[in-house]
């Protein structure tokens, strides 16, 4: 399984901080990104990083190893 | 001594973050801070408070990064940054970052530097309490 995190104004459009999306051979991010945001078109309109095991991705072309976290996220507001 | 790189709920003391910026080196000749705070007021509303979601581990191990990216790019001696998550009322504080160098160039240029990328890099988000109602804050430049 591969676990999606979501935080802040992302979270809050889904409704949920957390879930979960079955692994398969050759999966990428844009796979996960592009299932997720069919089901929730809301919450990925704000969407504009990505991350894959608590680092940045720019190239959502990443193959996923089953068992990893990623995160899609709004812009940043800390400070 | 606490770390150097630290995300937390309660506040932190600038004296002692400071100190222990001084006590990595005595060929600190200067030393630059960022302190940012909690406004009370913000796109014409009255804020009570801002609430703090992070991608906690990520969010440390970005602010980790980006003070090594600092300490290396500027010649920095040592480098330190605080950042509050959870609830925090206007007037208080939020952030701190303190930049130590032989000389106050590098020193302010990086404490500079530092707080321009957090906001670029480090998935931390803040949400306004209003009397209109809560909003997540779209990132100033």
């Amino acid at each position: 399984m591969i676990k999606v995190l979501f935080f802040g104004p992302v979270a809050e459009r889904i409704g949920n901080n957390a879930l979960q999306v079955e692994h398969r051979p050759g999966l990428r991010l844009q796979d996960v990104r592009d299932q997720l945001a069919a089901q929730y078109p809301q919450a990925f309109e704000i969407v504009c990083f990505a991350a894959a095991n608590g680092e940045h991705v720019r190239d959502l072309s990443l193959p996923l190893a089953d068992n990893s976290e990623v995160a899609f996220m709004a812009k940043f507001s800390g400070g | 001594m606490k770390p150097a790189v630290r995300i937390q709920q309660e506040d932190f003391s600038q004296d002692e973050e400071i100190r222990a910026l001084q006590a990595s080196s005595k060929r600190m000749g200067g030393i630059a801070t960022f302190l940012g705070c909690a406004r009370d007021f913000s796109e014409g509303r009255e804020v009570s408070e801002i609430s703090f979601d992070a991608y906690g581990s990520m969010a440390l191990s970005e602010l980790g990064k980006l003070r090594s990216a600092a300490i290396e790019k500027y010649g920095l001696l040592d480098a330190r940054i605080v950042h509050r998550i959870g609830t925090v009322k206007g007037g208080e504080n939020i952030v701190f970052i303190a930049a130590g160098a032989e000389h106050r160039v590098a020193a302010l240029e990086a404490c500079r530097w530092m707080i321009d990328e957090l906001k670029q890099r480090v998935p931390i988000w803040k949400k306004e309490t209003t009397p209109q109602g809560d909003a997540w804050v779209t990132p100033h430049p």
